[in-house]
């Protein structure tokens, strides 16, 4: 081999060398992008799945709700016989998305907690929306809500009346389909029909709504007191829900 | 000479205020999001977009990547992937807002927490609304554009080509 072959020989060791370098580098930049990427997606992963488990309902109970007996104030309580506190009080009304949401993921929540003793359940339906159509589809539902004399045909009802809340703007819960209702909710009583239709609790359902504003210091629905603590943020959850109410119980 | 020298210096500084804005605006909202899920899942709900379970899945999954996303962002890390997608947020943000606008749906944005619902006598402000989402949008295409800026774990890492982002990137 001459002298220029060993020298080319050589210069193309280097550009190998060079070049191993190059792409062992290029793998390792690679490889770090993609660790990192797996990370990030992992922690988006985590996180929805943290949120998933904290915010999924439970199962409801296998038995009969807690006796369900609307108070002279004209809240309505669920508990066992004996059962006084903790007391989870709930001002919901039933034009508000965030308190269908509320009772969609934690309703069977705060009736688990009933039915097992763990608390006593005080539902204060309220009117917080001012401006129509909202405020009159708010007042019919409660109103014809107040003409159910209490037991599981009143949940039924109230479960109902959030499942088939109107959108925002339009105007729904309308007497036919609020009688309807009613009385696939097993309400037998036999002025109930009149009653909704003549919306004869309306003005005492305003009374009440206004008051109870006032005086528990509503600001906005859903509000659920622990106590008479407010719950906030993931204390509202199934979960967040459950271990705040246990938590009271210590 | 000097003069442009100076501008072409400047812009890795302009990208990481970009991304920092972004992200940390990202974060701030991202936050109580992820701790009210009710009030994420009703907001999503309020803009009447989607049908009701893939508005309860945005409203679960929004917040995670919000976060994430912001944090990527902050650190500089996966910088060009992770401003992509937070300006595809802000597109679909200024949408969902003209949308609800052009419909006249009197809500909140819930951009930062807060269930989309308008408390008693409150206005709503979308304009407002549209033009800071906007102006996010903008950030997050700067930050693609020159990506990563300095003080970027991408440049640290040497995941950018150039080193640390100073050598003509972008």
């Amino acid at each position: 081999m001459g002298k220029a072959g060993r020298e080319k020989s050589v210069r193309e060791r280097i550009k190998e060398q060079q070049q191993a370098a190059r792409a062992a580098e290029k793998r390792r930049r690679m490889l770090t992008y993609a660790a990192v990427g797996v990370v990030a997606l992992a922690a988006i992963g985590g996180g929805w799945f943290y949120t998933y488990s904290q915010s999924r309902s439970e199962q409801p109970a296998a038995g009969p709700l807690a006796p369900i007996t609307v108070q002279p104030d004209g809240s309505v309580a669920m508990a066992k016989q004996g059962v006084a506190k903790p007391v989870i009080d709930v001002y919901e009304d039933f034009q508000c998305p965030g308190c269908q949401q509320f009772e969609e993921l934690s309703g069977p929540t705060l009736k688990n907690l009933a039915f097992e003793g763990k608390a006593k359940v005080v539902y204060h339906p309220i009117t917080i929306f001012g401006q129509e159509p909202l405020k009159s589809n708010s007042v019919r539902a409660a109103a014809a809500l107040r003409c159910v004399p209490g037991g599981e045909p009143w949940m039924r009802l109230h479960d109902k009346l959030f499942q088939e809340q109107p959108r925002e703007g339009d105007v729904g819960f309308q007497m036919a389909d609020l009688v309807a209702w009613g009385k696939e909710a097993g309400v037998t009583a036999p002025g109930f029909e009149q009653c909704v239709t003549s919306q004869q609790h309306a003005q005492a359902h305003l009374a009440y709504s206004g008051k109870t504003m006032k005086e528990a210091a509503i600001e906005g629905t859903p509000t659920v007191k622990l106590d008479g603590q407010a719950l906030e943020g993931e204390q509202l959850s199934p979960v967040g829900l459950r271990q705040a109410v246990e938590d009271a119980a210590k | 000479m000097e003069w442009s020298r100076n501008v072409a210096g400047a812009i890795p500084w302009v990208t990481t205020a970009a991304r920092l804005v972004l992200g940390i605006v990202l974060i701030v909202a991202g936050v109580p999001k992820f701790r009210d899920q009710i009030q994420s899942v009703t907001a999503v709900k309020a803009y009447q977009l989607l049908p009701d379970s893939a508005a309860t899945m945005v409203g679960h999954a929004l917040p995670v990547v919000e976060i994430v996303v912001g944090v990527l962002l902050v650190l500089g890390l996966l910088t060009r992937v992770a401003g992509v997608i937070g300006g595809l947020l802000m597109a679909a943000f200024v949408f969902g807002i003209a949308w609800a606008w052009a419909n006249g749906l009197r809500i909140d944005c819930g951009c930062f927490g807060g269930g989309g619902q308008l408390a008693a006598g409150q206005e709503p402000t979308y304009l407002v609304d549209i033009l800071r989402d906007f102006g996010l949008a903008l950030c997050a295409a700067w930050t693609v554009r020159f990506a990563p800026g300095r003080l970027a774990l991408d440049g640290a890492l040497g995941l950018t080509g150039g080193s640390g982002g100073s050598e003509g990137e972008g």
